[in-house]
């Protein structure tokens, strides 16, 4: 899997949601399933997938598909 | 033990992540699913009790009575009398020190059969002030008759606390404590009984004695010690009432010292309610307390607040080593 | 709606109530009782008992029965004597009234069994659960209506306007809030004490249906009782504390005090006489 596929992945599972609603137009709030639990969910999932911790703005910025993308560069965590 | 198929590994990891708040949220859709009785009552509070995906998936087992705690438990126990499975939620101070005569008029006196769930109970809120933290829940609570008191340990125990309140026999007062992203004590399912405390780690030398998020302090203060050549039983008591006397008689044997450890006032809680147990025991040890020394301090972050109560294993662990010397 | 059976009835059921409270008051002896507080509520419980609400005394956990909670709770002595005459337990027990380990104590226990539907005594919080009780009989889709007495004194807890506000906002008009508006309290006149005008203005405000009755009048308590309204009701009655007996009318030493086997005497001659 590529490593967009696997973000991707991520999000269809921590949102419980078909991979079809996982578009990378994606915001939070759009879908009934990512709402505040469903967000921290995906955090979560995040988190452990690759070994880091968000910092508290990061968690609050993360807003979308993309710019979640964004911030985990910050962790030196590149999707592509 | 309650069959549920959410209580698995991955879900433990993820709940602690979310905090016991969000994480009741999740338990009272899982109960929501699965009874036709359940009712949750709330006071303003369902974004702070992760409970808007309830409200949305359940408009019809949702009732909001606003930011209004007497009548909050008058209408419960109302709904309870007529045979509804009720859940109340609010902020641990409203929850139970606002409508503490209803709680004990309805709940203790009448019996009426409720879960009332309260939220950031302990220091978690330090920053809004003491209006917002609860040092005296358990205390108060605990001389109310006919009411179980429950302080879970993690996301995962304050799932099972609710799914066993929901069944219990009695009103339930669930105490969740901590904020976002706390320790994990539990990896996977486990057994939880309500009255049966759980010993974590065993040890000969002391035991110590935790409730909440107090737990994960607890088992620190136990590594720190093993390199100090001290063997300390850590033993969550997650149910403060009715107190597992017989765990407690059975440390009092063995240990040297007994340890408790809690986000609560000295006076009444869970210090207490061990210390009324060792006062019936014949030459059992000494006691010492670790708690909020009854005082309403400057208001603070969460970590800063429990060091300056001396919560942390740091500081617990020196005191306790000083008193072996002695 | 109503028809002079009814009243007559109702007069006859009024007149045994107040044998029974004089019976307790007497056997309380120098325990005391709420004696005044209880005279006032007479003839409204007896209308409610006789003519207006739906129950069976032989099945007193009838599901669809309409419940009544006494949220003025020391006024117990109305209650119990009422409960007796329907049936619920045997005169003998009214005796028994502040006895050790009675069921019938000077504030009402729970006891289904018996009628006696929760404990009250701790004023404001009846109707709470009278709002809790009819939100559950709109969730079980049944016709079962809900009955709160509550005091004018009692009126000054906010835990009364809390239920208050939340019965309007569940739009719950299954539930009628009788108010004993008998203008005295425990130590003094309402308006002495904690200003309560307007009592009537501000049940309306508090978005239900009010209607001023004369509390004694039992026409008037059928009709207002009787009356349907989309909204929660308020029967704004105006009594007498002590009413049905000359030396206890409008005198609050009859609050709560003891009652002598002359004084007893006196008032069963004159309630006799009024026959």
């Amino acid at each position: 899997m590529t490593s967009k596929k696997k973000y991707s992945e991520m999000f269809k599972n921590s949102l419980n949601v078909d991979k079809k609603k996982i578009t990378e137009n994606l915001k939070y709030n759009e879908i009934d399933e990512w709402d505040s639990i469903g967000h921290m969910t995906l955090i979560a999932a995040l988190e452990e997938e690759y070994k880091i911790t968000f910092e508290t703005d990061d968690i609050v910025d993360f807003s979308s598909f993309n710019k979640g993308i964004e911030i985990l560069k910050k962790y030196k965590v590149n999707i592509s | 033990m309650e069959q549920s198929k959410i209580l698995n590994k991955s879900n433990f990891k993820i709940w602690s992540r979310l905090g016991m708040r969000a994480t009741f949220g999740i338990a009272a859709l899982e109960v929501g699913e699965k009874s036709e009785k359940l009712l949750v009552l709330t006071g303003d509070v369902s974004t702070s009790a992760g409970l808007d995906r309830f409200k949305k998936k359940f408009p019809n087992k949702y009732l909001d009575v606003g930011i209004a705690e007497q009548n909050l438990i008058g209408i419960a126990s109302g709904l309870a009398s007529e045979g509804f499975d009720v859940i109340t939620t609010t902020f641990a101070p409203f929850q139970t020190t606002r409508c503490c005569e209803q709680i004990k008029v309805n709940l203790g006196y009448m019996k009426q059969k409720i879960c009332m769930v309260g939220l950031a109970s302990g220091l978690a809120l330090g920053t809004l002030g003491y209006t917002h933290c609860c040092i005296e829940d358990v205390g108060i609570l605990r001389s109310i008759p006919n009411l179980t008191i429950i302080s879970p340990a993690d996301s995962a125990e304050a799932v099972k606390s609710v799914f066993a309140g929901i069944k219990h026999k009695q009103s339930v007062y669930i105490r969740l404590t901590g904020g976002a992203n706390i320790s994990q004590i539990y990896e996977d399912d486990y057994n939880f009984e309500i009255g049966k405390s759980i010993t974590l780690k065993p040890g000969k030398d002391i035991s110590i004695f935790a409730t909440g998020t107090m737990v994960k302090v607890a088992l620190d203060c136990a590594n720190i010690l093993e390199k100090k050549g001290i063997d300390a039983e850590v033993v969550n008591m997650h149910t403060i009432k009715p107190i597992d006397f017989q765990k407690i008689k059975d440390s009092a044997k063995t240990s040297k010292l007994i340890i408790s450890i809690e986000e609560h006032n000295v006076i009444g809680g869970l210090g207490s309610a061990i210390s009324e147990c060792l006062s019936d025991i014949e030459l059992s040890p000494r006691h010492i307390f670790f708690g909020i020394n009854d005082t309403y301090s400057k208001g603070g972050e969460y970590d800063f607040l429990k060091k300056k109560f001396g919560l942390t294993p740091e500081q617990i662990c020196k005191k306790i080593i000083l008193n072996l010397k002695k | 709606m109503y028809n002079q059976n009814q009243v007559s009835k109702i007069k006859d059921l009024s007149i045994r109530i107040r044998e029974n409270i004089l019976t307790m008051s007497l056997s309380a002896g120098a325990s005391s009782s709420h004696f005044g507080g209880s005279l006032s509520t007479v003839e409204i419980l007896a209308t409610l008992y006789e003519c207006v609400m739906k129950f069976d005394s032989t099945k007193p956990l009838w599901e669809d029965r309409d419940r009544f909670i006494l949220s003025k709770g020391h006024a117990c002595l109305g209650y119990y004597s009422v409960l007796c005459e329907k049936g619920y337990f045997k005169k003998e027990d009214l005796n028994l009234f502040e006895k050790n380990d009675s069921y019938l104590l000077g504030h009402p226990v729970i006891n289904k069994n018996k009628g006696i539907e929760f404990s009250n005594g701790s004023l404001g919080m009846g109707l709470s659960l009278g709002v809790g009780v009819a939100i559950a009989a709109k969730k079980k889709k049944k016709n079962f209506k809900v009955f709160v007495l509550v005091g004018d004194g009692e009126c000054n807890e906010g835990s009364v306007w809390e239920a208050s506000m939340s019965a309007a906002h569940f739009k719950l008009e299954n539930l009628t809030a009788i108010l004993d508006n008998n203008s005295l309290q425990q130590t003094g006149k309402n308006n002495e004490i904690m200003s309560s005008e307007s009592l009537a203005e501000k049940w309306r405000s508090f978005n239900w249906d009010v209607k001023e009755i004369d509390g004694h009048n039992i026409s008037e308590i059928l009709t207002a009782l009787n009356d349907t309204s989309k909204k929660p009701k308020l029967i704004l009655a105006k009594t007498v504390k002590g009413k049905g007996f000359s030396f206890s009318e409008n005198n609050n030493d009859w609050h709560h005090k003891i009652m002598t086997k002359n004084q007893y005497d006196a008032a069963l001659k004159e309630l006799r006489g009024a026959k």
